[in-house]
């Protein structure tokens, strides 16, 4: 049991730092008023966020 | 896009070097000994063999590619835990009591990144694709940092024998902690002159340096039998007289 809190507890700690680094580079980052692409994983180009807008058609 | 033929350079090289990677594991037969490795090169091929055909039938911008994108990683996030976790288990092979800890730990922590998930995407269901791929994958991506760079320190706290796995951990490290580091370097220089550039291209090639370290351990890096610590292994006694000197 005392096992089991103290895993819960270090669980904890560990989202709780890596919900701090997202928060303070991922969220908060912008350039040139637009927000970089977030962190992702591959070789492949990684996609505009937000997304461009669909364009209608006729 | 600014660079188009370097983008594609790089997304060709690295499915190219993955490809390669599990057809010489099967090859030379050590797909059954390199569980984590496998399982994880397997996952990007397949998640970037989906992400060329989207990017290559409806173009960078298009918004079936954004979701082909994010979709996959969620998977390759996913897969990306799983790797950590058999490394972990990899680390404890001989320490039974201390991976039935970590094995809690763990489930623990995948627990509480899709509860903090599920609670903010309860809270945003207008737009679930965008939040979910926000907090629950770059939530899993940053644990799986935390844990990588906790897996290193551990490694080196038991001072681990198994050479291949500490190399393996600091490719994964590349992956994880060089994109993390460039938002870090964006933020602080408030979006400078190149932080487009960087922003764009480092997640490319983050990945791409993980797959070249993982390339020289599995071909040159033997693996020891079953991660054993150096901890057990005596020292030679120094002879009296050296010892005075």
């Amino acid at each position: 049991m005392k096992n089991l809190v103290l895993m819960f507890l270090l669980a904890l700690l560990v989202v709780a730092t890596a919900s701090s680094l997202w928060r303070m580079f991922a969220e908060t980052v912008t350039i040139d008023g637009v927000r970089p692409p977030l962190v992702a994983i591959g070789t492949d180009p990684v996609p505009p966020f937000p997304p461009a807008p669909p364009k209608p058609t006729n | 896009m600014e660079s188009n033929l370097l983008h594609y350079v790089w997304q060709d090289s690295g499915i190219l070097i993955e490809a390669s990677l599990v057809f010489y594991l099967a090859w030379t037969s050590q797909w059954k000994g390199q569980g984590a490795v496998d399982f994880y090169l397997s996952s990007l091929v397949v998640g970037q063999l989906t992400r060329a055909c989207f990017l290559h039938e409806y173009g960078w911008t298009s918004l079936r590619y954004y979701y082909a994108y994010w979709s996959t990683d969620f998977l390759l996030v996913l897969s990306a835990f799983g790797v950590v976790c058999l490394f972990f288990r990899r680390a404890c092979l001989h320490e039974e009591k201390m991976w039935r800890l970590i094995r809690i730990f763990l489930v623990l922590l995948l627990v509480l990144v899709a509860a903090i998930s599920g609670v903010s995407l309860s809270l945003n269901r207008h737009d679930f694709f965008t939040y979910f791929v926000v907090v629950f994958n770059q939530k899993l991506y940053f644990a799986c940092l935390v844990l990588n760079t906790l897996l290193y320190l551990m490694l080196h706290r038991m001072n681990s024998a198994d050479d291949q796995l500490e190399l393996l951990v600091c490719g994964v490290g590349i992956q994880f902690a060089g994109p993390a580091a460039t938002l870090a370097l964006v933020y602080l220089t408030y979006g400078g002159r190149f932080a487009k550039l960087l922003a764009y291209q480092t997640i490319p090639l983050c990945t791409f340096g993980m797959l070249l370290v993982w390339a020289y351990v599995i071909v040159y890096v033997p693996r020891t039998a079953g991660g054993l610590t150096r901890r057990d292994v005596l020292l030679p006694a120094v002879p009296a007289q050296e010892s005075k000197l």
